[in-house]
């Protein structure tokens, strides 16, 4: 047997070799003819750039290669690179590869430096965000909070200089780490537009508001102020004050402080995946806290209201844990701390290292305790490093991650993702590679159901409130989680054409519509969603290279009564949400889009999204058998008015006493439609208290996310 | 909806005029026991009991061969039909509608079809899209198993099956009150009813001495146009295959009252083997009723396995045997009625030896009336027959 099968696999690999071979060779002799076709246009070229005045020399190509360029020639040219002039040219890198990413780019930094900010002051965070076109592929973004404030002469600094922030150099949960976000999508829109960005900041309601334009000076990475003769603009609090914000056009919703920044930018809007709109839905979700007010470019206004009424934890700044810390950054730690031990050293330094601590690495290293860091040398530094490595240290506290926690989880997903079950599960905090981090999962199910329920009436209410062309369009944009496919298929169902307009629906065509809705199974061929969140910020691209996204196709949620197939996402009416609180997230590539797989996170991963499932298998089991048993039902009380009659017909009894009796039978036996069984069968009292807690069971049509109203009402206000 | 309601209103108004027609014995017991029926499901309800009907089951397994009468009799095996049982209820409702439907009957003194029955009963369930039968194939069981539930004879609840069967000879009988000389049919032959009880139909004279029972139309015809029976004095019946219980009863009575000998001429197959099975020792449906239709002592007499050899017949006419054909085949040589029969079992397993099966019709390729001039003839002379 193990004979054949080499052979076979020998046999195999000649196959292949040989089918490469012709093809391997075909192309080397396109590489040998094409050059040769066009050689003389690509060597003219060449010539043309580097050797301007020579042409004579054109001829003598076959002779000694002559310098191009001396050392000294080189060195004119050679000089600091400034950030920002690298961030202008590789924007790529922050996230502003196409205008459509540009624009999703810029909200998000606003909106995330607004609830770092309002979280880190103790204050409810409460956003607008509006977003204007201006024509040309332009459009004006401007994010407002009720934050505490910027100090006057930090404004153009924030916001008009790359690299300068207060997050980056402490070990702390926030949102934004580097302090590049919202000044790069600054420099975006100056480069784009060429119109500077306004920033109008108010401290309190007594104080005057600052207001700056602002565009950053590239070559310097230095802040510009345009108005008030390179000064910015005081606005007094006063009565005045307002008629000067009105009288030039600034855009400010009264507020007592808070601070609002406006850039205009060439970008793209759309909607669906990667859209802004996901976007500020996602973030309502991981920060139940926070209010935001949403004005997209067609102006329809859309609210996200606050669902919890407290701040979440403050996080706290931790000092680095010795596993975290790599040799190099070990020896500018050493170069930092000039006047002190070593021992001294390592213990004011790291978080968990003790006296007794610091003597054991000391004694690894073969260092005295007492050796001032100013002696310390590479050569002592790395074998510092070797000993830390060597050395046992318990584990960072983890105290210093704020998780959302269960109870939010679950009124935010419940608020914006339409469901009737939700589930929510907290790890304890766990460490990678020194940092503490922790992993939160909430699970909502069974979104599309609402459908089923909508009445007549209803139906034509929403019918005549939409603004939808299409009835298509109609579907996806009033019930929420409906897709494309689904909407198809109800279309179909009700013979009705694709691109009919909703207004123009006839009362039987309605009618045709209502039944088909009824029947068509919005859930098949429906996909789980996947929310991915690090630091309560929405990841939305790049799902396939993420941890998240494995850990979720990892999962086994066949054992969970949901259809998977091999290394694919569960089908399903089910979205999934995955928080990845941490002091340092650790991401894939500089513009955040994925989680790195270390495999203590992924193993946390696995824990926290089997807990969910776990208690998502036990509800979507009762629910089937509750289900089962009212089919039967169904199906008894179809036959027992026939019965009724004929039997009646026959012996002359009361036909309808006989069919109260025949009901009531009928109930009783099938009683189980009516009680909460338990996974064995067998029923019991309260059904939550056998999910545990943090499980939350509504009635589909009552989620607040089902049906999406159209907004003629606010509209009319306005 | 109101529609619905006022026709059945009607219903009620044309069931209160026809409740005048007069119930004859017979028909008041059939009436006690459907009314038995109705109120064993308002005295289950009252309990909060579930309503459900215990129906001698009609399968190969509740069947008995009875050595001694030599015919096969119902066990006793039961199958319980519950309304509140998922895979029944439909087929409860089914058996209480009938029964209404033969109440309905007997109250207005009338008789209907099988297939009258199926519409009478027909209708949308109410705010469904369901019909209570969808075709006569599912009416057509639930009557029979009103028929051994309430242990009645289809014609006692008004009942008939559509006519298929013909008699020819030399036999005069009372039919509904019209005297009928079987010898003088013409081409057509009397059509046999459905219904040939005493009560209406009776026997006046008879001078056949045998009776040929054959199987199909075709070779009935060419034995009424050779005259077969006036040149041997029988009577000649055919049932369509296999024979419906009217011409069943009607050959028990002639052979019973009359002492006529019967013979059968069917086709060599496991088909032609059941239809004498079922004529000599009843059907295993209906073997509560194979008292007053079996006959023991009819006989076989053809087509037989060896005839292809006996009668030279040419390869054309060999019907290759079926994967089914074999399986029946060996089913019917273990039924205990064939089981013991030496000779039976030799000429099945000839049968299956042959790989092939012979029609009757297959003698036409000899010639047009060998059939009736020679093989029936012969037979009959040798007394080659099996039993």
């Amino acid at each position: 047997m193990a004979v054949k099968r080499s052979k076979k696999v020998r046999n195999r690999a000649s196959q292949t070799r040989t089918r490469k071979g012709p093809a391997r060779a075909r192309r080397a002799t396109r590489a040998d003819v094409e050059p040769s076709k066009n050689g003389d246009a690509v060597a003219e070229s060449a010539e043309s750039v580097d050797g301007a005045g020579d042409v004579e020399s054109n001829g003598a190509v076959a002779a000694a290669p002559r310098r191009r360029a001396t050392a000294q020639s080189m060195a004119a040219k050679q000089r600091d690179i400034s950030v920002s002039e690298f961030f202008a040219k590789n924007r790529h890198l922050l996230g502003f590869d196409n205008p459509r990413k540009a624009l999703l780019t810029t909200v998000k930094e606003a909106v995330d430096n607004s609830l770092d900010a309002c979280e880190e002051a103790g204050i409810l965070p409460e956003i607008w965000v509006h977003i204007e076109a201006t024509g040309n592929d332009r459009y004006k973004v401007g994010v407002q909070d009720n934050g505490p404030g910027i100090l006057k002469k930090q404004i153009p600094l924030i916001f008009g200089k790359l690299l300068y922030g207060s997050k980056f150099h402490r070990l702390r949960q926030s949102r934004g780490q580097q302090g590049i976000g919202i000044s790069a999508a600054g420099m975006y829109g100056v480069q784009t537009t060429g119109k500077p960005v306004k920033i109008l900041s108010k401290v309190s309601i007594k104080k005057p508001a600052h207001y700056y334009e602002i565009q950053i000076d590239t070559k310097k990475n230095q802040p510009q102020i345009l108005n008030g003769r390179g000064e910015g603009v005081d606005i007094p609090p006063s009565q005045k004050g307002k008629e000067y914000v009105e009288k030039h056009g600034i855009e400010w919703v009264h507020q007592p402080h808070g601070t609002r920044v406006t850039i205009e930018l060439q970008a793209k809007f759309v909607r669906g995946r990667g859209s802004v709109d996901e976007y500020l839905e996602q973030t309502a979700i991981a920060n139940p806290h926070v209010a935001l007010h949403y004005v997209d470019p067609d102006g329809n206004p859309r609210d996200y209201p606050r669902s919890a009424d407290r701040l979440p934890e403050e996080p706290k700044e931790i000092k680095p844990h010795p596993y975290g810390v790599e040799l190099g950054r070990l020896i500018t730690l050493l170069h930092d701390a000039p006047n002190s031990t070593v021992a001294q050293f390592l213990t004011t330094t790291f978080s968990r290292v003790t006296s007794h601590v610091a003597r054991k690495i000391c004694n690894t290293a073969k260092i005295s305790t007492r050796a001032s860091t100013r002696r310390i040398g590479r050569k002592e530094a790395d074998s510092l490093y070797q000993a830390i490595q060597a050395t046992k240290i318990s584990s960072p506290a983890t105290d210093c991650i704020s998780p959302i926690g269960e109870e939010l989880i679950l009124k935010g997903l419940h608020h914006v993702v339409p469901g009737e079950f939700y589930a929510a599960a907290t790890r304890p905090p766990a460490v990678y590679r020194g940092n503490p981090f922790q992993i939160e999962v909430g699970i909502a199910y069974g979104g599309q159901a609402a459908m089923q329920y909508v009445t007549k009436e209803l139906l034509r209410e929403l019918i005549e409130e939409t603004d939808a062309r299409t009835i298509r369009q109609f579907f996806i944009h009033t019930f929420n989680g409906l897709g494309n496919e689904a909407a198809d298929r109800i279309i179909k169902e009700s013979q009705l054409a694709t691109r009919q307009s909703p207004s123009s629906l006839k009362p039987k065509e309605i009618e045709r519509l209502l039944t088909a809705m009824k029947d068509v199974n919005v859930s098949e061929g429906q996909t789980m969603e996947v929310l991915r969140y690090a630091n309560r910020v929405p990841l939305q691209f790049s799902p396939a290279s993420c941890a998240i996204t494995q850990s979720v196709i990892g999962t086994n949620w066949r054992s969970y009564h949901l259809s998977q197939s091999r290394g694919a996402l569960p089908k399903g009416p089910v979205t999934v949400m995955v928080h990845v609180a941490s002091v340092w997230v650790p991401f894939t590539s500089e513009s955040k889009e994925a989680i790195a797989s270390y495999p203590e996170i992924q193993k946390e991963l696995r824990l926290a999204l089997q807990a969910v499932g776990r208690k998502l298998g036990m509800y979507v089991r009762r629910r089937r058998k509750v289900k089962q048993q009212s089919d039967r039902r169904q199906v008894f009380l179809r036959y027992l008015g026939e019965v009724a009659t004929a039997v009646s017909d026959i012996n002359g009894r009361d036909r309808a006493a006989l069919y109260d009796q025949l009901i009531s039978v009928a109930k009783k036996r099938t009683a189980d439609a009516d009680v909460k069984l338990d996974d064995r069968g067998r029923p019991i009292e309260d059904a939550d208290l056998e999910l545990g807690e943090n499980v939350l069971i509504v009635d589909p049509m009552e989620a607040p996310a089902t049906i999406n109203r159209a907004p003629a009402a606010v509209e009319e206000t306005e | 909806m109101a529609n619905k309601q006022i026709r059945r209103k009607r219903g009620a108004v044309a069931e209160a005029k026809a409740a005048a027609a007069k119930l004859t014995p017979r028909d008041k017991k059939t009436m006690g026991s459907i009314v038995g029926l109705a109120d064993g499901v308002v005295s289950a309800a009252e309990k909060r009991k579930d309503p459900f009907v215990d129906i001698p089951s009609r399968t190969l397994a509740n069947v008995r061969y009875s050595p001694r009468k030599r015919i096969i009799e119902m066990g006793n095996s039961t199958n319980r039909r519950q309304l509140f049982d998922l895979s029944q209820a439909k087929a409860y409702m089914q058996t209480m509608l009938v029964a209404s439907g033969c109440k309905r009957l007997l109250n207005q003194g009338k008789t209907t079809s099988l297939r009258g029955l199926f519409y009478m009963l027909k209708h949308t369930i109410d705010g469904t899209k369901e019909n209570t039968f969808d075709d006569q194939d599912q009416c057509d069981p639930v009557i029979e198993d009103i028929e051994v539930l309430l242990n009645t004879l289809r014609e006692e609840l008004h009942l008939y099956a559509s006519n298929r069967g013909t008699l020819v000879g030399p036999i005069t009988l009372v039919d509904s009150g019209d005297t009928i000389d079987c010898s003088r049919m013409g081409s057509g032959g009397y059509n046999i009813p459905s219904i040939v009880e005493p009560d209406v139909m009776q026997f006046v004279k008879c001078d056949a001495k045998f009776i040929l029972h054959v199987e199909k139309d075709t070779v009935w015809r060419r034995f009424n146009e050779d005259k077969f029976w006036r040149k041997h004095n029988c009577l000649l019946t055919h049932g369509m295959g296999q024979p419906p219980r009217g011409v069943r009863r009607l050959l028990n009575r002639l052979h019973n009252e009359l002492q006529l000998p019967i013979y059968c001429l069917l086709d060599n197959d496991p088909w032609g083997y059941y239809i004498y099975s079922v004529i000599k020792q009843g059907s295993i449906n209906l073997a509560f009723e194979s008292q007053r239709m079996a006959i023991p002592d009819v006989r076989y007499l053809g087509l037989r396995s060896k005839d292809f050899e006996r009668c030279q017949l040419s390869d054309g006419v060999k019907i290759a045997l079926n994967e089914t054909d074999r399986k029946r085949a060996k089913q019917i040589a273990g039924y205990p009625w064939f089981a013991k029969k030496r000779d039976w079992q030799r000429e099945i397993e000839k049968m299956l030896k042959n790989d092939f099966k012979l029609e009757v019709e297959s003698l036409i390729s000899k010639d047009i009336s060998y059939v009736t001039e020679e093989y029936v003839p012969a037979r009959l002379a040798d007394q080659d027959w099996l039993d």
